[in-house]
């Protein structure tokens, strides 16, 4: 964990402060809808309703399939959103994110269903060119523990205008705790986005794909 | 000769400009994503004194056109932008309508 916060405090520098990902929070009354496959290890789904700027909730479904054993494993979880701090700056934006949320596993490492608690932090910072966010995302029941920590560092070829398409190249660092996946995943993608649909796709080290769309609406 | 159509809109704006009811602008902070303004819009159509809304990243500013004789108070355009995720650093309410905020948006496009 440490070496991820390291490379988030050297990205920050570099960007000249902070970092941005899929936020779970759109906008007062909006809401959001994210779907990601992660190079076979990870499909997750989302959806969250935002009644204030500062807070959302709703739902999700993850499935993760472990490279080093057969072991798989399968969430449904509801989850609360929420904006601890947001940095609204002359050419730039920032914001931090925690949530946490209750699910229910099922799996072939035990027996059953288990009760799952849920908890992260995302960190982001975005101007017009540069763009990084760093998540950490935990599921731990009493028969499984894992954390998510996804890293991703981004540049856009030129500045993007409000109706027009953005264009983003992005490498993207994530590694899995609880045995999912051995080592760290690497990723280089492009990002587009026009209006309220967001779609990026690229390929891991391993050469697989790594593809995520979101939906404001 | 490349110029007419340009000067013959910002002559047809002024034309109408009487006709036309004032548009507010808002210096906006954190306008840098796109995808992420999209609430903007949604707010701010949310008045019923809205009749149009532009929006540029590039200047920081959001336009708000209104409706004949009908106005948004600023606290209440404030929290529409907070409410879609910014800060408002000034608002400034001209007779300047809409389409040509929007040319003169165009203009500064980098």
């Amino acid at each position: 964990m440490s070496r991820w916060l390291l490379a988030f405090g050297g990205a920050f520098a570099l960007a000249g402060s902070t970092s941005v990902m899929a936020k779970p929070i759109a906008f007062a009354g909006g809401s959001t809808l994210m779907a990601e496959y992660g190079a076979g290890t990870m499909e997750e789904l989302q959806f969250f309703y935002a009644p204030r700027y500062d807070f959302s909730f709703g739902g999700g479904y993850l499935e993760l399939t472990s490279d080093e054993t057969t072991k798989t494993r399968y969430l449904s979880y509801a989850r609360l959103n929420y904006l601890v701090q947001r940095w609204n700056l002359d050419d730039a934006q920032a914001n931090v994110y925690i949530w946490g949320g209750l699910g229910n596993a099922t799996g072939n490492t035990f027996a059953g269903s288990a009760v799952t608690q849920n908890a992260g932090v995302q960190a982001d910072y975005e101007t017009r060119r540069v763009y990084a966010s760093f998540k950490t995302d935990l599921q731990r029941s009493s028969d499984f523990s894992h954390r998510i920590d996804t890293l991703q560092l981004g540049l856009a070829p030129y500045k993007h205008e409000y109706g027009g398409v953005a264009t983003w190249f992005l490498v993207q660092a994530r590694e899995y705790t609880g045995g999912i996946h051995r080592g760290a995943e690497t990723a280089v993608l492009l990002r587009l986005f026009k209006g309220g649909v967001w779609v990026e796709a690229g390929v891991t080290n391993a050469g697989k794909l790594q593809a995520m769309a979101m939906f404001n609406f | 000769m490349k110029a007419l159509p340009r000067i013959l809109l910002l002559l047809a704006c002024a034309a109408s400009a009487s006709a036309q009811a004032a548009t507010i602008e808002m210096q906006v902070s954190g306008l840098v994503c796109a995808f992420c303004a999209q609430g903007i819009e949604k707010q701010l159509r949310k008045f019923p004194a809205t009749a149009d809304v532009a929006v540029s990243l590039e200047q920081k500013l959001v336009a708000v056109a209104l409706k004949d004789g009908q106005d948004i108070p600023d606290a209440e355009l404030r929290r529409a932008l907070t409410n879609a995720g910014y800060t408002v650093k000034s608002i400034e309410r001209t007779e300047t309508p809409i389409a040509a905020v929007r040319e003169r948006l165009k203009q500064s496009k980098p």
